[in-house]
This record gives structure tokens, sequence and C-alpha cells, in this order.
């Protein structure tokens, strides 16, 4: 059995190259799998492209059809219509162990550009479904597949790798705010302008909806259409004390040169409205929010960029910190996948060699026992006994070497002599 | 099974404890099951030892002493944490629910263990005071829910308002989840422990009634002290229903002084009643009415 993967990344290639190697689309890549399908039949192969990586596995029975370096950048070249000198430089090889551990690295996450990111695990498990889809997988990349994502689900479980969020946004509400309310389906969202920062931040509060959201900016229509995208409803600039007092979240993303709340204004909407927490993130640079406006009282949680970025950067090096754990599961799990393989390849052959050695010494006894007739049952087991040993010492070397050469990949050389040598059937 | 005593479950429920305390440096599957394999030992150790001295004595485990009074209390809340902590891995309940359950079975240690005397003497019926102690057990518990989430609230606050990360371990539930547990769980125990302080009177006047000289009087300091408690809590929950802010701080912090008040006055008050002199306590029965225990003479 042989395992191949063939990749390009964010280590080895920037993204304008990246772009052009990129499989963009499902078409694009059922395209791919037929022609790869009709070039290499005795292949499976499932392709994963990524914005952060092209990567193609291949898998064969035999060690002669293995896929070359060299075959596959001419596809890839063929295929984008990209003259192979500008890529190959950056395109690795990995085989066997190797192979599979790239895998289980790059489905766990340490491979990634943010690591612990957890949308790598689907977009490994979307890639394995297509090639399924497309016929282009089979029993080696089944197995593979369905273990490097069980590895990932262990790593995860076992490190802290995925913990903690590192974008603004997933931070400001992972978090905070989902650690202040139990969901916003039934709270009022204020939106303060209509940047791309609110947009990405409204994405993580909206997952299970948000209860009512109101949008204030300057530009109507702005405001009017980032409240029809996630389904609120604008506001105007003169309301946005009254809309401060209702909200639960304040999202505050204006290019306001000076801070548009500060402490006495948001006193007095505080004592005219509930008293229940509020979570204000001022996402201005500078801040929209005076920071004493934390201060008000209590139930006041407010966080600017500056908290933000903070958590990010320390979320980030705990990530990093774990990288040594998952590699130490990671390098584990390939040495129980390898073994696991090299055994299914091996044992068939160890068993059969097993069944004819003691099958030959069985019908030698019979005969023996027959020329023997006045042995006692006691004497018919010692001897029994006796030749089973001497078939065991004599088959241990022969398949200790088996096994020790199955730990370093298939030993077809030595399988294939072993055939030849005692007449094993296929 | 009758080996299993009092210590077995104790240590249990230590090595729980530190296992969940090393959880916020390092964590892992292994980890995790050693942690929990330890709070279900626990838990079943401590359930055989009830069921035994129940056995052994012939009493449900609440009627009986002071001591298996407060190792009930002990059991229902262990029982929430294993079963919290069995369905969510990274809840961090343990760290605040371990250590009082550890004391709560301390204190036990220094209750008496001896069968409540006016019990002993058949004094009320038997449903009568099967409600007093379930509903003193019970409401008990509820206090003791609701300082948990009381002070996991206070921890979260803490986290938010300092604005850091959420510690490896530590991940508690959100305030507004821990508000309305803390508000559900004194509006729900101030009326049991009502009841279970009504049938306790019920059964101090049928004492006094039919037993001369049970020692049952109003200036009696279980009756003080317990009508004290049981006020405080009133007024607790009476402020919880009035107020225009029934979540934050400080509801928190008022719940921490009102329940640890209480759970501390119960646990002071079993464990030393023998010192005083009440109606509660074994020598204010006339020794002629109780029966021998386990075969002995009294």
């Amino acid at each position: 059995m042989n395992v191949q993967v063939v990749y390009c990344n964010h280590r080895t290639a920037d993204l304008s190259l990246r772009e052009r190697l990129a499989f963009s689309s499902a078409d694009q890549i059922n395209d791919a799998y037929r022609r790869l399908q009709a070039s290499y039949p005795a292949s499976e192969v499932v392709v994963l492209s990524t914005c952060n990586r092209i990567e193609l596995y291949a898998a064969q029975e035999n060690s002669n059809q293995a896929l070359q370096h060299e075959e596959i950048a001419e596809f890839l070249s063929d295929f984008h219509n990209v003259p192979t000198d500008e890529f190959i430089d950056g395109l690795l090889t990995s085989n066997g162990s190797d192979a599979v551990r790239h895998l289980f690295e790059v489905v766990s996450s340490i491979d990634s550009m943010v690591v612990g990111e957890p949308q790598i695990v689907s977009q490994v498990k979307e890639a394995y479904e297509l090639a399924r889809k497309q016929g282009t997988n089979g029993p080696v990349t089944n197995i593979l597949f369905q273990r490097a994502v069980a590895v990932s689900a262990r790593v995860r479980r076992e490190t802290g790798l995925s913990e903690g969020r590192v974008s603004i946004a997933s931070v400001a509400v992972g978090e905070f705010a989902r650690s202040i309310f139990e969901c916003f389906n039934d709270k009022v969202v204020l939106v303060v302008g209509a940047g791309e920062m609110a947009r990405e931040t409204l994405r993580y509060l909206n997952d299970d909806g948000i209860g009512n959201l109101i949008v204030v900016n300057r530009s109507r229509p702005r405001a009017q259409s980032l409240a029809d995208e996630f389904g609120g409803r604008a506001g105007s600039f003169d309301e946005l004390d009254e809309c401060m007092a209702l909200a639960d979240v304040i999202v505050s993303t204006t290019g306001s040169p000076e801070p548009i709340v500060d402490v006495a204004r948001f006193r007095r909407v505080r004592s005219s409205g509930h008293h229940r927490p509020v979570f204000i993130v001022d996402l201005g640079a500078p801040r929209d929010f005076e920071a004493a406006v934390g201060e008000v009282d209590e139930n006041v949680f407010l966080y600017d960029i500056e908290d933000l970025q903070a958590t990010c950067e320390r979320n980030r090096r705990n990530r990093e910190q774990q990288i040594h754990r998952a590699s130490r599961i990671i390098s584990e799990e390939t040495d129980r996948f390898m073994h696991e393989v090299y055994h299914r390849a091996t044992g068939p052959i160890i068993k059969q060699l097993r069944e004819d050695w003691h099958a030959t010494s069985q019908d030698e006894m019979e005969l023996l026992f027959r020329k023997l007739p006045n042995l006692t049952q006691d004497d018919r087991r010692t001897i029994e006994r006796s030749v089973a040993r001497i078939v065991n010492k004599l088959l241990h070397p022969p398949l200790e070497t088996l096994k020790d050469e199955a730990r370093q990949g298939t030993p077809h050389g030595l399988v294939d002599a072993l055939k030849r040598l005692f007449h094993l059937r296929e | 099974m009758s080996n299993v005593n009092l210590s077995c479950f104790l240590i249990s429920y230590l090595v729980a404890f530190g296992l969940e305390v090393t959880r916020l440096l390092r964590r892992g599957a292994i980890h995790r099951g050693v942690m929990l394999g330890f709070g279900w030992a626990g838990l079943v150790a401590h359930t055989i030892y009830l069921f035994v001295r129940s056995d052994k004595l012939g009493l449900p485990p609440l009627k009986s002493s002071a001591q298996d009074w407060m190792l009930v209390l002990a059991w229902l809340g262990v029982f929430v944490y294993m079963v919290l902590a069995t369905r969510d891995r990274d809840l961090a309940i343990g760290l605040f629910m371990l250590p009082l359950v550890i004391a709560l079975i301390v204190a036990a240690v220094f209750g008496s263990s001896e069968p409540n005397s006016m019990v002993v003497a058949g004094v009320g019926s038997h449903r009568l005071v099967m409600l007093h102690v379930s509903a003193l057990v019970i409401g008990a518990a509820g206090v003791l829910f609701s300082l948990v989430s009381s002070l996991m609230y206070l921890f979260q606050h803490r986290r938010l308002r300092h604005k850091t990360t959420i510690q490896t371990g530590l991940r508690l539930p959100n305030l507004e989840r821990l508000g309305t547990l803390n508000r559900y769980s004194v509006m729900y125990s101030v009326p049991v422990l009502t009841i279970g302080l009504i049938a306790g009177f019920v059964l101090a006047i049928r004492a006094e009634e039919s037993v001369e000289g049970s020692g049952f009087s109003i200036s009696d300091p279980t009756v003080i002290v317990s009508g004290l408690v049981w006020l405080v809590m009133v007024g607790l929950l009476l402020w919880l229903l009035r107020s225009k802010r029934p979540a934050g701080r400080r509801v928190a912090w008022l719940t921490i002084w009102s329940c640890g008040f209480l759970l501390a006055t119960l646990a002071v008050s079993l464990t030393a009643r023998e010192q005083f002199s009440t109606f509660h306590s074994s020598r204010t029965v006339p020794t002629g009415m109780l029966p021998p225990i386990d075969g002995g003479t009294r």
C-alpha cells in the first residue's frame, strides 16, 4: 500500500500563486477528478483545495503504480494553464507515513495559518465527500480520511489547541458576549456605524438569530442595507440615546475622530433605560465610547479594540504552546495507523504460512501414528506438542523479519519472496 | 459493604477536587476520566454508607442522626455535580461545589451519629417527621445550589469586568443563566424550607403535648436560630421578587451571605446541638422512653 501527498500551502506558495492553482468550484474539482481517474485508474485520489492549501492525496495497492511528483506538477500545470516552473519549487511531496502525518497535521489545524482554526475539519470532510461522490476514493483513502477526522477530534479534546478565539469579532462574541448572555434571539442589538467590522460581528451574533436589530449610521442607505441583510431596522443618529436605552448589545464602529458617547450621556441613557447587563463592543479607532463609560455601573461591560486584540494575542500564544502536545498525539496516531495498514498487508501471508506448515506437520503425524499404533493418548499429545513447537520455532525468524520490515512500509519484496519460496496462493 | 466508612468517600471527593484544580493547568481525556472515576466511586461509596447506616439503625437516613442528615445533603450536592460534570466536559462546577460538599462531610464528622431521640421515642407521625426532614434537606439543597451559582456568578462577573480570557478548565455558564439559576433556587427553596419549619413546629408542639418536659419553648435556641434563618431567607426572596434589578453582582453577594449563613447555621446547630439543651437534643427526652439500639441497652 502506498500513500502520497503533493501539496503547496501558505508556507510554500504566495496567495497569488495559490489562487491560480486552486480548484475554486465543485465543478472544477469534479472535472479534475474525471481527468485524474482517466490518467491514473489504479490510484485513489482526494483533492483538498482551500484558500491556504492545494493538496492532492493519492493511494495505490502497488508501489510501482505510485504517482510521481512530476506527474502531479504536469497535471496541475495543464489543468490550470500555469507553467510548471512557476510553482514547482513550492510544490512538495510526502510519501508513506510522512504523507499520513501531513494529513493528520492539516486536519488537526497545526499546519493552518491560524493555528487551531476549526474550519479545516469540515473542509477536509467536504473534500473526501466530493471524492466519494466522484468515486475516486478507495479502501485506503476511506480509512485514511476517517482516521484523520478522528485524530483531529482527539487533538481538540486532549489539547487546548482550538480553545480561545483569535479574531476580534469572534473574541467579542464568543469569549465575552456569550459569557454574559444565554442567546441573542431575545435581545436588542444596536449597531452604530455600518462598516465591515460591524458586519462581521453581526455574523457571529446572528448564529442563533438576533431578537431585534437596530442599525444607526450617518448614511441612512448604508444603515438600511446592513439592517436588511440581517433582518433589522435602520434608525437615525438622532435616536441614538433611545436606541442605547433599549439595547442589550451595542456594537460601535464609526470613524468619528472624537468619542460619540461620554460618561454623562451614557449615565443619562442608563438611568432612563433598563438595568440589565449591557455589552458594548467599541471597534472604533479612535474610540467611540469614553473608557470611563465601563464604570457607570457594574452591569456595563465595555470592550474596546485594544482589549479584544490583547485577548486575541493571548489566545494565539496559548494555542501555539499546545502544538507540541498535538504533535505528540499525531506521531502516536500515525504510527498506529501505519502499523494497522501494514499489518493488514502482511496478515494474510503470515496466516497462510502458519496454516500450511501446521497442516503439513499434522499430515506427517497422522502417518507416524498409523505406523506406531501402540502409542498411548499421552504419548500422542506429547509428540503433537513437540512438533507444534518445532514448527513455531522454525517460522519465528522469517515472520519476525516480515513484521520488522512492515514497520517501515509494506515489504513487497519480502512478501513476493515468501510467496514464491513457500508456494503460497494469492 | 459494611467496611465502607465516611473517610472512603471523603478521600475520593478530595482527590476529585484536587484533579479539578489541576485541570486548570493541564487537561486531557485521561485526567478527566480519572477525576470522574474518583467522583463516581465516592458517590457509590457514599450511597452504600447511607444504606448500611439506614439498615443498621432501622431508620431512613433523613430520620436518623444529624450526621446522616448532613450526609444526605452532601450526597445531593455530589449527585448534581457528577451528572453535570459527566454531561459537560468543560464545565468547572466542581471547583465550587466540591469544597462545599467536603465542608459538609467534615461538619458531619463532628455531628452526632446517634439516632434522633425523638424519632427513636416515636414522637410524631412518620409522615410528619418525613415531611419535616425531607423538606428541610431539599430546601437546604436548593440553598446549596443557589450558593454555588452565586459564587460562579461573581467569578464570571469578575472575569468579564477584568476583560480576561476564559482560562483552560475554567469554563462557567453565562451570567444570564447563573442569575436565573440563582433566582429560581432561592424562589424554590424558601417555600420548601418554610414547609419543613412548619412541620417541625407542629412536631415540637405535639411532642410537648405527648411527652411532658420534652423541652419545647419559644425561647429554645433551635426555635430562635431557625426562625432567624428563615426570616433572612424570606427577606432575600421578597427582595428578589420586588427588586428592579433581579440579576447582578449585588444579588449574588446577598445570596452568598444569606445562603452561607443558613448553611453555616445548619452545620453548627447540627454538630453542636448535643452541647445545648434544646428540644432537638437527645438529653431532653426522658431516658426511659428511648428503646435500645442494635439490641443494646440505654
